[in-house]
């Protein structure tokens, strides 16, 4: 198949796609990043008529290597903290000239839930027509797999490493939906890469809707969770399947869908494939202690947002995704 | 690339000028394996091939597909005992794919819509071909060797073609109207027809051997296998293939009441059953194999067909597995009774298997006939010197002789597994080493290798649903001429190959291009028949695998890069 095709009429099929790409081949993200599949998906159901304000992070860096960008969409890098302020003043200006363009702003969990999260709360609060989209790799992954406000519990990274005294991090992950929800806004959802066409479906819709909207994509990155690169949509996959990462719609801070598990996994089969959490199989009493705690975790979600389907549910219904021949699932 | 001094002023470009496929330590290849189902397929068939045209919903593309291996899907689709859907990849998930239901329906449809076979008639000056038989091995070799451009005639003992098939398969089995539509496309695809004319009787096989460039010998069994117990055999028995041949060409039954018939194969199941339909009270089988069961080996197993067996214990036969005859109870030469004895056949040193009764399990069932249906063999007369020991003919898997170069054979004559897809099989094997012998050339190499396991496939893409079952008809309402099995419905043959998962080709169905996270996997439409297809990017592609983990139906393999 491939031998038919030269360097040329590669370049040619990478612009006859027949769909819209936001993002070009050429980053310089690793091999099998999440946030690059998730920024792709994104911006594919965004379209072409947007403005987009990206906070610093792995995102910013691996797309925009002087002197060349992977962005075929407006683009605009400030500072690590103000995204959404940046994005609000566009919005703002937008309006005031009666365009209808759409103004989205990324960021990591690193500009969202820590550094950015007061310019995030004044653009919820003023209720700017912005979709927010976060992807969440769970540390700062760009300087070295740092800890973030976002890290699950009990996770390695290099300023939680496993010690004496601790297994991993010692803190929860951040609750930021439920920040988010304390907004009021008209719009909240988490999604993964996992389940692409449920993640378009949730972005659809927080364009749609008038206001200020906020989207959580969990992707996973190979190398700060150490996996395998070709494993990011398993381990994504499971990390829903297990009830670790609930993927949930919110409309003015009252939860109003969740996608249901028909099988519930163990949390080990999400934990066995990453690095970062290998301590945790160690023959030790606090090993087993943190993996029964996480599991605890992914009991109390499937609890909190009934998460156990009672009843066989299609897996190509909103939320999962069925292969079909022909491919008509994902448009 | 531009280069450009710090501080100028950047011109957009786009990072497509990046190489990154520079990084790959790894590529993802396309690569084809081939499915289960075909693997298991005795007669060549690839059901994977023709299901996903039908899914398409080509049903013509999908019958000439099939009809590329087996010219009488009609008939197979009926009377087949379908190890495909027994290797079926989805029967380790939730239920097998209808592939005979499947199969039977195209036949019907390219009977009912007149479509043509594939092929042209062969050449005035083509080389041509005898066929002694036309059953379904001899068939299969004239349609092939037709479809491959050669004159080819075929002999037959009987007034009309089939052989097996019309003799000795029941209707409610295989209905007459389809093995007769059936049979008659397929003879006008350019086959030359000679009804009537026995080797050994109404000409030679010297004849045959100076008059035509190769001979296909595919004459069955004629022959009931002789019987008895200890060299005790019942007056006036008979055996049970000329009982049922008897039945089916003049419909006329001794008036037994209780009867034990000896054999697990399809004859004995198939008498056992008419009888019942005419009225026999107790219809015994008694068999030294098992009854087939989860676990119980193929070696073991009965050799009729599990569904037919299943029918007949419906309908009241009673079937008494690990048994054989001991003794016949005999008052003069009339028969009072059987002894039968449990018997299994045990695996010896060096691989043998033999026969063990064991003593103390004796029992007695009162019985006014016995009727063996211990298997037929060769009439081997008209071709004394090509059967040497054995019954039966021996050649190798392409049915050439060894020292009788010119001369092939196949089907039940050569034991091509004593079923009509195997017999098909054989068939299509030997008109291809017929062509290679004619034309000087070596045979085309059949290495497929190991069909893909559900292992390779990725599940997490698949829904569960469950299989499509033709009707069967109520044991009460059952009858000898009205077929028990029905037809899918058109509705219930599209889910039902929608549900096959494609193993190991390409089903189009945008997992790659979706998850690539380098876009790096990119959708060409194909200019002839406009259908998608993906082609990967190696000048961006980094080698991650996600493509290759996600594929649902393992069409991806990642290897070093070269």
């Amino acid at each position: 198949m491939a031998s038919d095709f030269d360097h040329e009429s590669i370049a040619e099929l990478q612009r006859k796609q027949p769909a819209f790409r936001g993002l070009d081949a050429g980053h310089m993200a690793c091999p099998g990043c999440g946030q690059a599949l998730g920024a792709r998906l994104v911006t594919e159901a965004i379209g072409p008529d947007v403005i987009i304000a990206n906070a610093t992070g792995c995102l910013e860096v691996f797309t925009s290597a002087w002197p060349r960008s992977s962005w075929r969409v407006p683009w605009i890098h400030s500072l690590f903290e103000n995204a959404p302020a940046v994005a609000s003043g566009i919005e703002a200006a937008l309006k005031v000239q009666g365009r209808p363009t759409k103004v989205v702003a990324l960021g990591g969990d690193g500009g969202t839930f820590d550094i950015g999260l007061q310019a995030l709360s004044g653009m919820l609060e003023r209720n700017h027509n912005v979709l927010y989209v976060c992807f969440d790799n769970e540390a700062y992954m760009n300087t070295g797999v740092q800890r973030s406000s976002s890290t699950p519990h009990a996770a390695m990274t290099t300023t939680s490493p496993r010690g004496k005294q601790r297994m991993g991090k010692r803190h929860l992950k951040k609750d930021l939906l439920s920040i988010i929800g304390a907004h009021h806004i008209p719009y909240a959802a988490t999604a993964t890469v996992a389940y692409p066409s449920d993640l378009r479906a949730k972005v659809r819709r927080g364009l749609e809707i008038e206001g200020a909207a906020f989207v959580l994509v969990h992707s996973p990155c190979p190398l700060g969770w150490d996996h395998d690169g070709a494993l990011s949509i398993e381990v994504a996959r499971l990390a829903v399947q297990t009830g670790l990462f609930p993927l949930i719609e919110m409309e003015r801070g009252t939860v109003v869908s969740a996608m249901h598990i028909r099988s519930v996994r163990p949390v080990v089969d999400y934990l066995k494939l990453q690095g970062r959490f290998r301590h945790l199989f160690e023959d030790a009493p606090e090993a087993r202690e943190e993996l029964q705690h996480l599991q605890q975790i992914a009991n109390h979600n499937l609890e909190l947002y009934a998460l156990r389907s009672d009843q066989p549910e299609a897996l190509d219904s909103e939320s999962a995704d069925t292969a079909r021949r022909g491919g008509l699932r994902w448009s | 690339m531009q280069t450009l001094s710090r501080g100028s002023f950047a011109k957009a470009g786009s990072s497509i000028g990046f190489n990154t496929g520079d990084w790959r330590l790894v590529r993802p290849q396309h690569h084809h394996s081939e499915a289960p189902c075909a693997d298991a397929c005795p007669a060549s068939e690839n059901p994977q091939g023709y299901l996903a045209k039908a899914a398409e919903g080509d049903l013509r593309s999908a019958w000439e597909a099939l009809v590329s291996a087996n010219p009488m899907p009609a008939i197979t689709g009926r009377v087949c005992h379908h190890p495909c859907e027994t290797a079926c990849n989805r029967g380790f998930y939730d239920q097998a794919i209808a592939i005979h239901s499947v199969e039977r329906f195209l036949g019907d449809r390219a009977i009912a819509e007149g479509w043509d076979y594939p092929i042209q008639p062969p050449l005035p000056g083509a080389p041509e071909v005898a066929i002694v038989g036309a059953g379904p091995a001899g068939l299969s070799a004239a349609y092939h060797l037709v479809r491959h451009g050669y004159r080819t005639t075929v002999f037959e003992a009987q007034p009309e073609a089939g052989g097996l098939l019309r003799s000795a398969l029941p209707p409610y089995r295989l209905p007459r109207t389809a093995l007769d539509q059936e049979l008659e496309r397929l003879l006008a695809t350019g086959i030359i027809f000679r009804p009537g004319a026995r080797i050994g009787r109404d000409l030679l096989l010297d004849d045959l051997r100076q008059n035509f460039r190769a001979v296909f010998i595919a004459i069955g069994t004629g022959r009931a296998r002789p019987w008895s117990v200890d060299g005790a055999e019942p007056g006036e028995h008979r055996s049970g293939i000329g009982l049922l041949q008897e039945w089916i060409s003049i419909g006329a039954l001794p008036g037994y009441k209780r009867v034990a018939i000896v054999g697990g194969g399809n004859t004995a199941i198939d008498l056992a059953r008419v009888l019942k339909f005419n009225g026999v009270g107790e219809v015994h089988v008694i068999t030294f194999q098992t009854l087939p069961a989860a676990g119980v080996s193929q070696a073991d197993a009965m050799s009729a067909a599990p569904r037919e067996i299943c029918q007949a214990i419906d309908e009241g036969v009673t079937i008494h597995d690990q048994r054989g005859v001991r003794r016949l109870i005999l008052r003069g030469d009339t028969v009072a009774g059987v002894e039968m004895v449990h018997m299994k056949e045990l695996e010896r040193p060096g691989g043998m298997r033999e026969l063990i009764a064991f003593e103390g399990t004796e029992t007695v069932l009162k019985v006014d006939q016995v009727i063996p249906a211990v298997g037929q063999e060769v009439d081997a007369v008209g071709f004394e010197g090509l059967i040497s020991k054995s019954a039966f003919f021996a050649p190798d898997r392409f049915g050439r002789l060894t020292g009788h170069a010119g001369i092939f054979a196949g089907g039940d004559a050569a034991r091509s597994g004593g079923t009509v897809s195997g017999a098909i099989g054989a068939g299509r094997r030997a008109a291809l080493a017929i062509g290679s012998y004619i034309e000087g050339l070596d045979l085309p190499r059949e290495d497929a290798g190991p069909p893909i396991g559900l292992s390779s496939l990725n599940l997490n893409y698949f829904d569960h649903a469950g299989r499509a079952e033709a009707s069967i008809a109520a044991p009460e309402a059952r009858s000898v001429v009205t077929e028990i099995e029905g037809s899918l419905t058109r509705d219930a043959f599209d889910t039902e190959v929608r549900r096959c998962f494609s193993c190991g080709e390409c089903m189009s169905c945008d997992n790659c291009w979706t998850l690539c996270p380098d876009n790096s996997v990119l959708k060409a439409q194909s200019s002839g028949d406009g259908k998608w297809h993906y082609v990967f990017d190696y000048d961006h592609c980094k080698g991650c695998g996600i493509c290759a983990r996600e594929c649902p139906v393992g069409f991806i393999t990642m290897i070093d890069e070269p």
